[in-house]
């Protein structure tokens, strides 16, 4: 009993000390950003979503949204010129760190937020990305065994093509990376912070995943603040338990999507037998 | 009532409408009952354009040929359209050339330049097929009005057809009225499975003409015979694909094939309808278009000059 009273005397001080300490500033309201749908659900009818994203920055900052993550490798065929004439596959591309998705939105244009928003640009991932290129055709000679890693502006060792360049656009065909403005809008000043909000259209090919969605705030050309929240996407329902079953029990599924479409194909030749069309 | 006609693909990652979907089925099953064809060298390039991964759509396609070919098969079965025996035979072949086709792409890739012979065999295989075929039908297509030109004179024996009278083990093919060596299908067979793997597709555009030309079958049995052993070679391919690679959408195969075999059934009738000549040049005129095609691909610079493992 005793021990307990000292231990509840010896928490009154520590318990103020962290109330002190963990306050925040009077001049910085608490900030925050939330994310509906808070997870995505994958499911049958996932046709991609709206996430509406909501939040508070210090008052006169800038927004910058992004969402992006699952990075991994990246394996790609890099296409070139063969003979001079023709278009082909040249070599391989090895990438390391590529987010699978980075869709990217701001209140004002980027390049009006000055160089500190240039990480945040499409064209920033070349910072993190690495390239590993390794040229394996040797028809005209051009190409070698010898695999070269790159980084900085991931420009080719032949010279031949930029891998980044060609991976963003590889990437904004499939509308897995995307660059806005304007897309985030901003409420008025309100006793040192300002809401805001913005719809980020998520697309209908996200690969499941843990991703981060995060509100950059910029003032006079610095960040002044940064929230992040993170967002998972994972499959649900038929989807989900359909890819259990082609990862985890490969044979049987094989041989069941053999067996149903021979029998779909039986039953619907039946059909038509039926309405009298076959001999 | 909300109802979207867009559904999910787990395997394929992405979302696509049902109705675009069962479309493209229909219209390739469509030319896959007239031809014989398997048309996945039409409808994979077709499935990548609408999002899906190339490697999805290779084995998702192989997938739903399983039920289109057995719609197919089973149409011109009725029709007395299926040499069964000669099908079997070319499917020896063909699996025992599936085998040292992998094996010659395994050395092309150590030797590092399987990419560009794969593309010149491919270019050079529609062209020479679908040109020899649109010429011959068009010269047939001449003299068909004049009645007396179907049968050869006896005296104009070819030297292939010569080898072809004394190779041994000669055996009646009822279905298809003509009598030849067993070697002969099974060793057409291993040639079209040869090309076939180099070239990544079930090899039906081949299978067809080496049946026509070759072994000389009547154009609505090899229509017949081409699908029957297309289905055993896509069933081998999807249970492999499924197995090593996880690569087949057993749903996006599902819509397609209710499309396609619902078009392979009208196919076969409309194939019925037209004469060998007219099939053949249809055949033929398709072969060319896809030549073409990959053709402008190879010589006009791509958007993107990064590609998906898969793609050509």
């Amino acid at each position: 009993m005793n021990t307990n009273r000292l231990y509840r005397l010896a928490l009154i001080p520590l318990l103020t000390l962290v109330a002190l300490v963990g306050r925040p500033a009077q001049a910085t309201p608490a900030a925050m950003l939330t994310a509906t749908p808070a997870a995505i659900r994958i499911g049958a009818q996932y046709d991609g979503i709206a996430m509406h994203v909501a939040g508070t920055v210090p008052a006169g900052s800038e927004v910058i949204l992004r969402f992006s993550g699952a990075p991994g490798e990246l394996h790609l065929r890099e296409k070139g010129k063969v003979f001079g004439l023709l278009w082909m596959n040249v070599g391989k591309v090895s990438l390391n760190n590529v987010p699978g998705v980075c869709l990217v939105d701001s209140s004002l244009d980027l390049e009006d937020l000055g160089s500190v928003a240039a990480p945040f640009k499409l064209e920033g991932l070349r910072d993190s990305v690495v390239v590993n290129e390794t040229a394996t055709e040797k028809v005209d000679g051009a190409g070698s065994a010898t695999a070269a890693e790159i980084d900085g502006d991931g420009a080719a060792a032949s010279g031949k093509i930029d891998v980044m360049h060609e991976l963003l656009l590889l990437k904004q065909h499939e509308k897995l990376y995307a660059e806005a403005a304007g897309g985030v809008r901003l409420g008025p000043n309100s006793g040192g912070s300002r809401s805001f909000s913005a719809t980020v259209a998520i697309p209908s090919a996200l690969p499941p995943g843990k991703y981060l969605l995060e509100a950059i705030a910029v003032k006079d050309g610095a960040i002044v603040d940064r929230q992040t929240t993170a967002v998972e996407a994972d499959l649900t329902g038929f989807p989900r338990w359909l890819s259990h079953l082609a990862f985890n029990r490969s044979l049987l599924y094989g041989v069941l999507a053999s067996l149903i479409a021979i029998v779909s194909g039986l039953v619907i030749g039946l059909v038509f037998q039926s309405r009298g069309g076959a001999h | 009532m909300n109802l979207t006609m867009n559904l999910y693909l787990p395997i394929a990652g992405n979302s696509v409408n049902c109705l675009a979907i069962f479309g493209l089925g229909g219209v390739v099953g469509l030319l896959s009952g007239i031809f014989g064809v398997g048309g996945g060298f039409l409808m994979t390039p077709l499935l990548m354009m609408m999002g899906i991964p190339p490697t999805v759509a290779a084995s998702s396609d192989s997938n739903q040929i399983v039920g289109a070919s057995t719609s197919g098969t089973l149409a011109h079965f009725r029709l007395g359209n299926v040499d069964i025996k000669m099908g079997l035979l070319l499917l020896i072949g063909g699996i025992a050339g599936g085998g040292i086709g992998v094996q010659i792409i395994k050395i092309l890739r150590q030797m590092g330049n399987a990419d560009f012979l794969i593309s010149i065999t491919y270019v050079l295989m529609l062209g020479i097929v679908g040109g020899y075929m649109f010429l011959e039908s068009l010269q047939a297509m001449r003299k068909s009005r004049k009645p007396a030109a179907e049968q050869p004179g006896p005296g104009r024996e070819s030297i292939y057809a010569r080898i072809v009278r004394t190779m041994p083990l000669q055996t009646d093919f009822k279905r298809s009225g003509i009598r030849m060596s067993l070697l002969m299908p099974l060793a057409l067979g291993t040639l079209v499975g040869v090309l076939a793997a180099i070239m990544g597709v079930g090899g039906g555009f081949i299978m067809v003409p080496v049946m026509v030309y070759l072994l000389r079958m009547p154009m609505h049995v090899v229509v017949g015979t081409s699908l029957f052993q297309i289905l055993f070679t896509c069933v081998s391919v999807t249970i492999m694909q499924a197995t090593q690679n996880h690569t087949v959408d057993f749903i996006l195969a599902l819509l397609l094939l209710i499309g396609s075999a619902l078009g392979a059934q009208i196919g076969a009738k409309v194939g019925k309808k037209l004469g060998g000549e007219q099939l053949k040049i249809l055949l033929a005129s398709l072969v060319l278009i896809v030549m073409v095609k990959m053709l402008y691909d190879l010589l006009v610079r791509p958007d993107v000059l990064l590609a998906y493992m898969g793609e050509h």
